[in-house]
């Protein structure tokens, strides 16, 4: 039967040019044991930290050499894409449809190459992490795609806070003002 | 190695510093005064970027991370909240009291930034519980209809994710996830203006996720209702659908899956649809639709043709993603129904080369199954070219194709003979060589007239094989097929060769070999294998010697016939021993922990034995039927995929049936009162009596005795409320007449029993011996009701005697195919044609319960219980008439060969069936018991 839940994605994965870890996300659904609805009864094929190294090593050495864009491996279906020095999978279940996976994971890397000015390599990626791990948060929530246009995913990363002494000070004051009326607030709602 | 790691943090971002100080330059920073936004924002990356590759905190150091982390809401800015979410998102499920930022974030929601607010929402659903969940339902309202996709989306989604916990609460908002379903969402004018500007390769208005999500939502929160779900699908389908998203359309589709699937009058109505998207514009959309419609047995052939060619376009999309998923999906169908794939076999041979293994792989696993008599030639021809240039877990899928295409035409195997010979030639692994040799076997054992020149390959591969496991395999073989064959001498000089040159293992086994040859009735070559043997006896391994010794002493007493006989029987045993049964009571003989148990030996008797003919039945049903039950060929890493995979799986089928058989008798044997029956000469599969939602569920077994037919009933009792006593079947038919019944004494609430009734069998007038009888039972179950506490499972009443009672349950038949058993002959025309024609029976039926070919076909194969030979056991596409060969053995030995051809006619299905047996009664039963 096809899956009829929104949960599709079983991994997203960034390895580095020996199979490492750069990045490592298998989905869970948030509260998957609270109700009897099958849809909801999703089970991660690789649950310890063991089996998902046990997995990505043999992904790496399956897929990194190879020009190739898809592969069935450990009975998931796997899309990935070698950029430099890295590589970028997505890991779906055997019935998913493959090319909506592909669609994400070409939106993912659109969005990677933007965010990162275009220079997506193992080096860039550890130093602008955030810019990273918030352009899959926007693409991928748990599981569930949130969004496979690579530019509209890169729109939703916001840039690093810039200028922050003469903001600082500034924001501090307004952020205790801003303390100070919230807890009023708090002490009204609770009528004392 | 902290102080290294210690030195590296400052050198650079790429090099991760250690655990604990990225944890105290956390918890340093955040709760610092004033907080340092673009510090905190990198130092948050490097936790996220820990937690990422693995990395935990204990629940304290993770909970003061948290509190920490949530100090930071006092912080404006916009950049730095946004991964303040992505943090609280990640040490949501290892930090303790993350309810306490449930209110910062509600704020946020409330008043926040555009460019944080989705992110809120999203986490919102990671810190709620059910008894929280209510609070925010003005909420979420609020944000589901909001015009901004993203923050409808995250609330779409987070909704989802709650769902389950708070599916009470979360249906409230059903109305508003509706509206967003229809709903078209823009992003703001503001979304690409920020910072990537001049990176963007275009600003799309809009991408309609948010259809999707509340696609999604709201079928969870209705799936149980069929009507609003027939609705929905009608409202969202068709050139009217206000869907554009394409995973909203995939998820459509989807649902129509589970429509049709739950209710196959729907399938109709619901074509169109899916028809229309077969030519969307976006590939998944196409590729899901044709899938859905292929899955279906219930679409008719035109619509399936429909769907095929619309894989077989989409074989020539330039993405090689989409390839893939059509030609996985064609392969599939392959399996079952090659003769639908056909009109792909263009394509599918310009894919052979594909730089994509796997497409290349599924391309010609395909083509093999497609492929025709006339075919195979050419196609073998094409694969010949290019297995020098690829690795050897492709070739072991291809030689494993090859090998189920030999056994589907048996009349071809001349030039796949000269293509596994050529390919055993070349250079290859152990397992490439085994897939290789295993093929050979088979044809050997299917095949009879490829035998010779089989054997002449596997003996000229032994003369250079690097792998001693083979040529024991091999040597084994070759003693067990060698006399048979016209020349014998011939294969003596090969594994006499083995002996003068291989290590001890293979010298071992070729001793074994050749003294099978001197079973043969010529003396001479007798005498000579007698010499090549004590030539052995000085060999410097003990083994060789030992068995050299043996054979030797037993070819010398072998004078008289009946020694002859134990001496056929040492050397070359006729009967083999089910070795998965083996296995389970050895098991259980050395695990048992009662030390009383090892006092008597290891009782081998107790291990059933198959004939040849039995053995080579079970083995070729579980190799043709290998292709059917494949779930997925190449998945594996270690690729020994597809092929071997599958055929694990089915032997795993075969060997649970033998298993389940062994239960029985060992069941049975327990009881006093059947034990004195003897043997079990047949076990029917298990028949359900009952529907399964019933009071009592009852199933039964027919177990065939020499002179009894014992009904094993297995019932389960699932009243919660109600212990059974004195359970018991009554069981009355025309022939049958029951001997006794072994009732259940007690049968607790939600508990299983089994019971046994025993029969006798009738004899036959003619030959006085039991008949093979068909007849309807009809049954009822007696039993003795009684109330008692579900929890406890006590009476309520000690005293309470409860009341008789009586259900009614299903009638049993007892057919011809109960006293058959399923047998193997490699050549079924010349054993049909050994049969006494004298004994022939003939007879037409008309097959009125069955509307379909396959049906039939498969009901009489189940009748009967016979095997189909021959690859007869499938209907060929969109036929109008089948042949169909079976072969099977009665209970007393006698060999049945059954040929029925199937016809569609006006009225119906009509089955001729021409049947011969050892005996001409027989004969006129089986046909008897096929109507």
């Amino acid at each position: 039967m096809s899956n009829l839940s929104l949960y599709t994605i079983t991994a997203a994965l960034i390895l580095d040019s020996e199979g490492k870890r750069i990045y490592a996300n298998y989905y869970t659904p948030i509260h998957p044991n609270a109700s009897n609805d099958q849809t909801f009864q999703i089970q991660t094929p690789f649950p310890t930290l063991k089996t998902q190294e046990t997995f990505e090593a043999g992904l790496f050495s399956k897929t990194f050499k190879s020009k190739s864009s898809i592969v069935l491996y450990e009975d998931q279906i796997v899309v990935y894409k070698v950029i430099s020095d890295v590589a970028v999978y997505i890991v779906g279940s055997l019935k998913e449809n493959e090319a909506m996976l592909y669609q994400v994971l070409s939106g993912l890397c659109e969005a990677l190459e933007i965010v990162l000015k275009d220079a997506v390599d193992k080096k860039s990626i550890q130093e602008n992490y955030d810019f990273v791990a918030l352009a899959i948060d926007e693409t991928i929530d748990d599981g569930i795609i949130l969004e496979t246009d690579g530019n509209a995913i890169a729109s939703r990363v916001s840039k690093r806070p810039s200028s922050e002494n003469t903001l600082n000070i500034e924001l501090n004051e307004r952020g205790l003002f801003n303390a100070f009326q919230f807890a009023k607030k708090k002490v009204k709602g609770f009528n004392f | 190695m902290s102080t290294l790691t210690y030195k590296k943090f400052d050198e650079g971002e790429g090099v991760l510093p250690d655990k604990m100080t990225i944890y105290q330059d956390c918890i340093s920073a955040f709760n610092a005064s004033p907080v340092n936004a673009k510090k905190c924002r990198i130092l948050l990356a490097k936790l996220v970027r820990l937690l990422s590759i693995g990395e935990t905190f204990p629940a304290n150091e993770a909970t003061n991370l948290f509190f920490s982390i949530s100090k930071l809401f006092q912080h404006k800015s916009v950049e730095l909240r946004q991964i303040v979410y992505l943090a609280i998102k990640k040490l949501c499920h290892i930090s303790n009291d993350v309810l306490m930022v449930t209110s910062s974030i509600m704020k946020d929601i409330q008043n926040g930034d555009i460019i944080y607010k989705p992110n809120a929402i999203r986490t919102l659903a990671r810190v709620l519980d059910s008894s929280t969940v209510h609070a925010t339902e003005r909420l979420f309202k609020n944000c589901i209809v909001d015009k901004n996709p993203n923050v409808s989306s995250a609330a779409l989604v987070s909704s989802y994710h709650l769902s389950p916990e708070s599916k009470d609460v979360v249906k409230r908002w059903a109305n508003e996830t509706q509206e967003a379903v229809y709903a078209q969402k823009y992003f703001p004018d503001t979304q690409f203006q920020n910072v990537h500007q001049e990176f963007y390769s275009r600003f799309p208005s809009s991408t309609q996720f948010s259809q999707y999500h509340a696609l999604g939502l709201l079928y969870v929160l209705r799936n149980h209702d069929k009507m609003a779900l027939v609705k929905m699908v009608n409202q969202l389908s068709g050139s009217s659908s206000p869907l554009t998203n394409p995973l909203a359309i995939i998820q459509v589709i989807r649902y129509i899956s589970k429509l049709i699937e739950e209710d196959p009058s729907l399938a109709d109505h619901l074509y169109p649809y899916l028809l229309t998207w077969t030519t969307n514009k976006s590939e998944m959309v196409c590729l899901e639709s044709a899938k859905i419609i292929l899955n279906y047995k219930k679409f008719s052939p035109e619509q399936h043709t429909e769907a095929i060619s619309v894989l077989r376009d989409l074989l020539n999309a330039p993405r090689v993603v989409t390839i893939f998923a059509a030609v996985r999906m064609l392969n599939k169908i392959a399996m079952t129904n090659p003769e639908k794939v056909v009109v792909c076999n263009y394509e599918l041979e310009s894919l052979i080369n594909h730089s994509n293994r796997s497409i290349a792989t599924y391309a010609i696993t395909t083509l093999l199954k497609t492929g025709s008599a006339d075919t195979v030639d050419r196609l073998i021809k094409t694969i010949s070219t290019f297995m020098n240039d690829i690795s050897d877990e492709f070739k072991v899928v291809v030689i494993d194709a090859i090998r189920n295409l030999t056994l589907k035409f048996p009349e071809k195997y001349k030039p796949m003979l000269v293509f596994l010979s050529d390919v055993l030639r070349d250079e290859g692994g152990f397992k490439f060589k085994n897939t290789v040799v295993e093929s050979l076997f088979d044809m050997i054992h299917y095949i009879p007239e490829s035998r010779d020149s089989a054997l002449e390959n596997l003996c000229e591969f032994i003369e250079d094989c690097e792998y001693p496991e083979l040529t024991v395999r091999i040597l084994h073989l070759l003693g067990d097929e060698g006399p048979k064959t016209k020349n014998p001498t011939l294969y003596i000089r090969h594994i006499y060769n083995r002996i003068a040159l291989e290590n001890s293992i293979v010298r071992a086994s070729a001793v074994v070999a050749l003294s099978k040859f001197a079973l043969t009735e010529d003396l001479s070559l007798k005498k000579s294998i007698e010499v090549l043997l004590q030539r052995s006896l000085t060999d410097s391994d003990d083994e060789v010697r030992d068995r050299a010794a043996v054979s030797l002493k037993l070819l010398s007493s072998s004078t008289d016939k009946t020694s002859s006989v134990i001496l056929v029987d040492f050397i070359k045993p006729t009967k083999k021993y089910s070795l998965p049964i083996l296995e389970q009571k050895l098991t259980q003989y050395i695990s048992s922990s009662d030390k009383a148990s090892y006092e008597n030996p290891f009782d081998i008797s107790s291990v059933p034995q198959y004939t040849e003919e039995e053995w080579k039945a079970q083995e070729y049903k579980a190799k043709t039927t290998v292709q059917a039950s494949e779930e997925e060929p190449l998945s594996d890493h270690k690729g020994r995929s597809g092929l071997a995979g599958g055929a694990t799986e089915t032997h795993n089928e075969t060997q649970q049936a033998e298993l389940l058989q062994q239960q029985y008798i060992d069941e049975i044997s327990q009881i006093t009162e059947l034990s004195e029956y003897g043997p079990i000469l047949h076990s029917s599969s298990v028949v359900e009596l009952t529907e399964r939602e019933t009071e009592f569920v009852v199933s039964v077994v027919k177990h065939i005795f020499k002179e009894h037919l014992v009904l094993q009933f297995n019932i389960e009792n699932t009243l919660t409320d109600s212990e059974l006593m004195m359970v018991s079947v009554i069981s009355e038919g025309e022939v049958y007449q029951e001997e006794f019944i072994l009732p259940v004494e007690k049968l607790a609430p939600r508990s299983k029993g089994t019971l046994y009734v025993s029969f006798a069998r009738p004899e036959d007038e003619e030959t006085g011996a039991p008949g093979l009888f068909s007849d309807t039972l009809s049954n009822t179950l007696s039993f003795t009701s009684r109330e008692v506490d579900p929890t406890t499972l006590l009476p309520f009443d000690e005293e309470d005697e409860g009341y008789q009672d009586e259900y009614q349950i299903e009638e049993l038949e007892v057919t011809i195919g109960d006293f058959i058993v399923p047998s193997f002959t490699a050549d079924f025309d010349k054993t049909f044609a050994e049969l006494p024609s004298e004994n022939e029976e003939v007879a037409v039926f008309n097959l009125s319960s069955s509307s379909e070919l396959q049906e039939a076909v498969n009901s009489v194969i189940n009748v009967l219980s016979m095997s189909a030979l021959g690859n007869t056991e499938t209907v060929g596409f969109s036929a109008n008439n089948h042949k169909l060969k079976v072969y099977g053995k009665s209970i007393n030995g006698e060999r049945i060969a059954g040929l029925i051809n199937f016809v569609i006619s006006k009225n119906g299905i009509v089955a001729k069936a021409t049947v011969r047996s050892d005996n001409k009664a027989l004969s006129e039963t089986v046909v008897n018991g096929i109507a």
